[in-house]
């Protein structure tokens, strides 16, 4: 699994592994919504992201904020994400999926920046994101 | 930054030594039961970190109820100075506002143990909870909510969902002044007009006590409380508009703090200082999220009073249903303190914290002028809460005091050991019966998930800040 839940005692920490970047930010989108079950599998729409952070931190923040709007409030399933494209501090990528009106897990109030990082390991990168529940 | 230097003062105190670049010391309160709670704990670290932070007066301060948080530690109180200080809107939380109510009743246990399955039934029918719940009210149009936003429990006065006699157990009367509600971004209105009177869900709660033992008869007189009372506890917050004023604030302050040359431990620290443009125009969009928040527990009063009415068939009043007090665990205010013997103002942070008005104090009801404020202390699901009665120490916490039990697990070892229990049962055995939701929710709330509340109250009343005026023993709940 390319992500995995690590213990915060107030909330829940998302660490994410991958090989390259931009499959990075994906599996990052993916364990988000598999912890919300938000998934579906049922790919009718495509959604465009296009963001820009401050730095590739803060850009996996608003990446990640964005995608719990999308599924929280607009009630979007994701099925996967498609093309995505990160260059510099830029963003730009599909979502694919359904919208949908089935319960999520959990609420997640926000993706944080407490103890955020995106490191390089070997030829893999790993980030970790908390989550506050 | 500095490692955590502690030394114990004295049975409920813990200092950490002031070590650069720490601008102040840091100042834990814990009897030696709750030491042992936070030995293993990162949120030593977290009290450093916010003792580092520019323009903070006194020390960086914890309650026995610490634990782990993000950025500031659950449990943290920090005053800074308006001229030299900052506003952070970590230090606030996401849920802006997130507090306790307390709904006195004058029924007694025998009178509701004949209704608690029907009176549960009835509570969760009522009151939306769970994941993004909606729709406790509807028909509240932008123009009306912008209302909701600058007057608080006020409007929900006004509404005719709070009596007007309730309105002064609320913290500030439900209504922090200065809000703005153009401060609030359109994402933050299409997140919390739907979910106006909702209770959400995580620790969110309502809860049906019985008062089990009363431990200062006089005080217990003055706040209406008797032996064998049934009482109401209401948890919840601003709700998806806190959190989402949150998330584009700290963005915001990361940049602000660049301009402003503020070095942070933690981004989550993010801040930027009281008297600037990005300070109060958070101010402005905390307030509005603040009295959301006061306006969102009034209209789920209102609800539980609603459902109390037809179980028994009586009107609230006849039920003698009235607001005990109300108030905020996650909040930064301009406050009158005392410091180095003087009274200035200063921005006053407390996140899962509440305010503890001494006995005197000028900004009490007429009701609470002589005996202090009423403080809630909900422990866990299993065991017990309680109401103190804040004292002098106060002063020495910016007049702060203890919101709870304080975590012991994580939520994801919370859920690992209760696999294989039968959670519900196990409350049913004590006599407390439970709806929630969601089951993982139940999971996570297991009473092993937090520390014992009677540890934390010991702590608070030893350190002369609070003193216990009754303990509640809960029987029925609706978790979110």
């Amino acid at each position: 699994m390319p992500y995995a839940l690590v213990d915060h005692t107030a909330d829940m920490a998302l660490r994410v592994r991958a090989p390259s970047i931009e499959a990075l930010f994906a599996e990052a989108a993916l364990g988000l919504c598999e912890v919300l079950d938000a998934r579906t599998s049922y790919p009718e729409e495509t959604l465009r992201v296009e963001l820009e952070g401050m730095d590739m931190e803060d850009l996996l923040v608003r990446w990640l904020q964005e995608v719990l709007y999308l599924v929280g409030v607009k009630g979007f399933r994701v099925y996967t994400v498609g093309r995505i494209a990160v260059a510099g501090t830029c963003l730009a990528a599909e979502l694919e999926g359904a919208f949908g009106c089935g319960t999520l897990a959990l609420e997640v109030k926000a993706v944080t920046y407490h103890g955020l990082s995106i490191e390089r390991d070997g030829g893999d990168v790993t980030a970790t994101v908390v989550l506050d529940v | 930054m500095p490692q955590p230097v502690k030394r114990r003062i004295d049975e409920y105190r813990i200092e950490i030594e002031r070590v650069p670049p720490m601008r102040s010391r840091g100042l834990v309160y814990a009897n030696r039961a709750i030491e042992r709670t936070i030995e293993h704990d990162n949120v030593l670290q977290q009290v450093v970190n916010v003792a580092c932070l520019p323009g903070i007066i006194g020390p960086s301060i914890a309650m026995p109820d610490i634990h782990w948080g993000y950025g500031f530690p659950i449990g943290g109180v920090a005053a800074f100075s308006l001229d030299e200080g900052v506003i952070s809107p970590g230090g606030v939380g996401y849920d802006i506002n997130c507090g306790v109510g307390c709904i006195l009743t004058g029924l007694e246990e025998k009178d509701a143990a004949l209704h608690t399955e029907v009176l549960l039934a009835a509570l969760f029918n009522e009151v939306p909870s769970g994941v993004g719940s909606k729709g406790g009210i509807t028909g509240v149009t932008e123009k009306e909510f912008r209302r909701v936003l600058e007057q608080g429990a006020g409007w929900a006065v006004r509404k005719g969902y709070l009596p007007a006699e309730d309105l002064d157990a609320f913290e500030d009367g439900g209504c922090i002044p200065g809000a703005d509600p153009d401060a609030a971004s359109a994402r933050a209105y299409e997140r919390g007009m739907p979910q106006l009177g909702t209770l959400g869900s995580g620790n969110h709660f309502l809860e049906l006590d019985v008062v089990q033992e009363i431990h200062d008869r006089k005080t217990a007189e003055a706040f209406g409380l008797f032996e064998g009372q049934v009482v109401v506890l209401v948890h919840t917050g601003s709700r998806g508009f806190g959190h989402q004023v949150c998330d584009e604030y700290v963005r915001d302050m990361i940049a602000a703090s660049a301009r402003y040359g503020i070095d942070l431990p933690d981004r989550q620290l993010a801040c930027a200082p009281v008297r600037s443009r990005e300070g109060r125009e958070y101010l402005g969009a905390m307030a509005a999220s603040a009295n959301f928040a006061f306006a969102n527990r009034a209209i789920v009063a209102y609800l539980v009073r609603r459902a109390f009415e037809r179980v028994f068939g009586l009107s609230f009043e006849r039920l003698g249903m009235r607001m005990l007090v109300d108030c905020c665990h996650n909040v930064a205010k301009v406050e009158r303190v005392e410091w180095e013997g003087r009274v200035v103002e200063a921005c006053i942070h407390r996140k899962g914290a509440t305010r503890a008005l001494p006995a005197g104090d000028v900004r009490l009801p007429a009701r609470y002028a002589v005996t202090g404020q009423p403080v809630l202390v909900p422990g866990d699901m299993g065991r017990m809460s309680f109401i103190l009665c804040a004292l002098d120490g106060a002063r020495e916490t910016f007049f702060s005091a203890c919101h709870g039990a304080g975590r012991l697990l994580s939520r994801h070892e919370a859920k690992r050991v209760s696999r294989g229990r039968k959670i519900l049962d196990e409350l049913r055995h004590k006599g407390i019966r439970a709806m929630a939701a969601s089951k993982a929710t139940l999971a996570e709330e297991i009473p092993d998930a937090y520390k014992d509340v009677s540890d934390v109250v010991d702590t608070v009343s030893g350190a002369g800040i609070a003193r216990p005026v009754a303990r509640l023993r809960p029987f029925a709940m609706v978790k979110g």
